[in-house]
């Protein structure tokens, strides 16, 4: 649905994007992680035609963004990471004037409108000015104008910076709502736990560069990494110089109560020491495989590309 | 094949941009406190300067004579001056406005072209122009009501105003558009209009000084201009529909009679004897005030054109640049 390749962006002496590739197939909800400054939001914001790159190409739906920068803007629905709103706009006449500027008038701007807020729960909320409205609920209601136009493709820029949990709560159903739908959803955040709950590809971007692209649950197996909590009866020492002794290991923390280790390779490996802490007469009363996160993926990504 | 496709696209472009802005706009400011307050202060100053001068001259014999001619030229004035700085400063806060509340990428964003945001954002303060001009009808009918000025010379002066609105008004919208900061754009807008309406006839009058001969003037010839620059000034439009007998303006009356003295030869209407003699006989040839307006219109279309420009994402060089392959210029900064 979106395919970028080779792009590149500078602002002055600072090179923002750098020969970056990226693919979003249709119909994922892609999470597209990256430290702040990483350039997520340029990437996206060259997507939605509102910046021109410097090189490399961005097709969205088969059409250029440079060629066909109307065409883009009618496919996607951008929401951007900091917006204001018009404060002496109604949340229904906010709406209306987003579907006027798409070219929905009349009858079916009136009942898009309707709908949409229905959506994203602000229904009650039509007839009161869009300033009066809780930082939680403009999200919403932005996220609303960006689906005016049903958009096949949404681009959201951390869509729920600066929100409460409850609110963070909130938004994510709706975008889970909108992945069932069959929308092709790209969410930049930094913030990556509340990606992996619903997001089902992901993009890492570290300097402007894509270090990491494909399905998340692939992306967790290929960084082969696993976090094992140990415990042991008595003495640590046994524990402790086996762990150093293997090649694969390394510990993470070590407490009075537990030791964390990482362990490259998989169940086996696992398997294999758990074997070796016994014969070495380690008394293990705890040997616990801990769930990858993307976080501790990315995080691992990230120090391996340094 | 291309060629109706970027039509549809222009076409469809600016319908979704003027259409929804222009209403958005009108609705937005009805609503706002600012446009009451402004309206307030505006008619304030046009009829406080009406009721001063009344106040200063009720003593003068000749009074009831002269009373309309002068509250009309009065009126003429005050209404263009404030027409002029007030659609100035209103409009260069339409663009930087949007980038400071950052409401500017979500309109970017939608199917409105550049130029559907620019049109849309300028006939929104066409309208705030004649509201103001309507509002200050009243005030007009007062005027009328001393007598001695005809009411197609009363049109005309407010053909003047709303003309010198509209141009100054582009003027700020372009400069809302280049800069980023609504306060630059104000500043520079009010500087702009300033030089425009003041600044061109006090150079014209320095340079018309400097090459001023003893002896008495020679007349020019027939349409060759003199200080073509002064018609983007109103001030140069008004001796055509004002009285002879001079403007109690301070300083804008003064510059409206050095105007009359240089418009002469500028719009191959020339004074055959010397400007400040006995009342000269005119030759015939394009009237000043349509000078004016002509200037004003190429004045709006260049502004609008540069606004346009500047608001556009992918401005066409640029496009053609990247699909050229070219070397990019050095960048800007996000």
């Amino acid at each position: 649905m979106i395919r970028i390749k080779g792009l590149i962006k500078k602002f002055r002496h600072v090179t923002a994007l750098r020969d970056l590739d990226m693919t979003v197939p249709a119909g994922t909800i892609y999470a597209f992680v990256g430290q702040n400054g990483a350039g997520k939001t340029t990437t996206l914001r060259i997507s939605a035609a509102l910046l021109p790159p410097d090189g490399g190409t961005v097709e969205v739906a088969g059409c250029d963004a440079v060629k066909r920068p109307r065409a883009v803007r009618e496919i996607i629905g951008y929401m951007p990471d900091f917006f204001g709103v018009y404060d002496d706009l109604r949340v229904g006449e906010y709406l209306l004037f987003y579907a006027a500027a798409y070219g929905i008038r009349g009858p079916e701007a009136a009942r898009r409108r309707d709908n949409l807020l229905e959506l994203v729960g602000l229904g009650e909320k039509r007839e009161d000015f869009v300033d009066t409205l809780s930082r939680g609920m403009q999200q919403r209601l932005c996220l609303a104008r960006a689906l005016v136009h049903d958009p096949p493709v949404l681009l959201l820029d951390e869509p729920a910076s600066g929100l409460d949990p409850l609110a963070r709560v909130e938004m994510r159903k709706i975008l889970q709502e909108l992945g069932r739908t069959g929308k092709t959803i790209v969410i930049s955040s930094h913030i990556l736990p509340e990606l992996a709950d619903f997001c089902n590809y992901v993009g890492m971007i570290t300097g402007g560069r894509m270090v990491y692209e494909g399905p998340i649950t692939q992306m967790i197996a290929a960084a082969q990494v696993q976090q094992i909590v140990l415990r042991v009866a008595g003495k640590k020492v046994p524990a402790r110089k086996v762990i150093e002794a293997w090649p694969n290991a390394e510990v993470v923390k070590l407490t009075d109560e537990q030791i964390e280790l990482r362990l490259a390779g998989g169940e086996a490996e696992a398997a294999a020491l758990l074997k070796e802490l016994v014969q070495a007469g380690a008394a293990v009363t705890h040997f616990a495989r801990t769930e990858q996160t993307l976080e501790d993926a990315f995080v691992q990504i990230a120090s391996e590309v340094k | 094949m291309v060629l109706s496709e970027s039509w549809k696209n222009f076409r469809e472009g600016l319908a979704d941009g003027l259409l929804p802005l222009l209403g958005k706009e009108i609705r937005g400011r009805s609503r706002s406190w600012r446009f009451p307050l402004l309206l307030s202060i505006y008619l304030a100053l046009l009829s406080g300067g009406i009721l001063t001068f009344l106040w200063l001259n009720r003593q003068v014999s000749q009074f009831f004579l002269q009373t309309g001619l002068l509250l009309y030229g009065l009126f003429a004035c005050g209404l263009v001056l404030l027409l002029a700085f007030i659609a100035a400063a209103v409009a260069a806060t339409a663009i930087s406005g949007e980038r400071e509340r950052r409401t500017y990428d979500l309109l970017l964003v939608t199917a409105a072209s550049p130029a559907g945001i620019i049109l849309g954002k300028w006939l929104s303060s066409v309208v705030y122009l004649l509201l103001l001009v309507v509002a200050a009808l009243p005030l007009l009918a007062v005027v009328y009501l001393f007598g001695g000025v005809p009411l197609v010379t009363l049109g005309k002066a407010l053909l003047l105003s709303l003309f010198a609105g509209l141009g100054y008004g582009a003027v700020g919208l372009a400069y809302s558009a280049v800069l980023k900061r609504s306060q630059a754009a104000i500043i520079f807008s009010l500087v702009t209009v300033f030089a425009l309406i003041f600044g061109t006839l006090i150079i014209a009058g320095i340079v018309a000084a400097s090459q001023r001969q003893p002896g008495p003037v020679p007349p020019p010839p027939p349409g060759k201009e003199r200080a073509w620059y002064i018609y983007l000034s109103p001030l140069s439009a008004l001796p055509d529909i004002l009285p002879q007998n001079g403007v109690p303006v301070p300083i804008a009356g003064e510059l409206i009679n050095i105007s009359r003295h240089l418009a002469a030869g500028a719009a191959g209407v020339y004074y055959e004897e010397s400007p400040f003699g006995t009342p000269a006989t005119l030759k015939p040839g394009w009237p000043a005030w349509a000078r004016f307006t002509v200037y004003q219109s190429l004045l709006t279309l260049i502004s609008l054109f540069t606004a346009a420009l500047a608001v556009n994402p992918l401005p066409p060089w640029r496009k053609w640049q990247l699909l050229r392959g070219t070397k990019e210029p050095p960048p800007k900064k996000d």
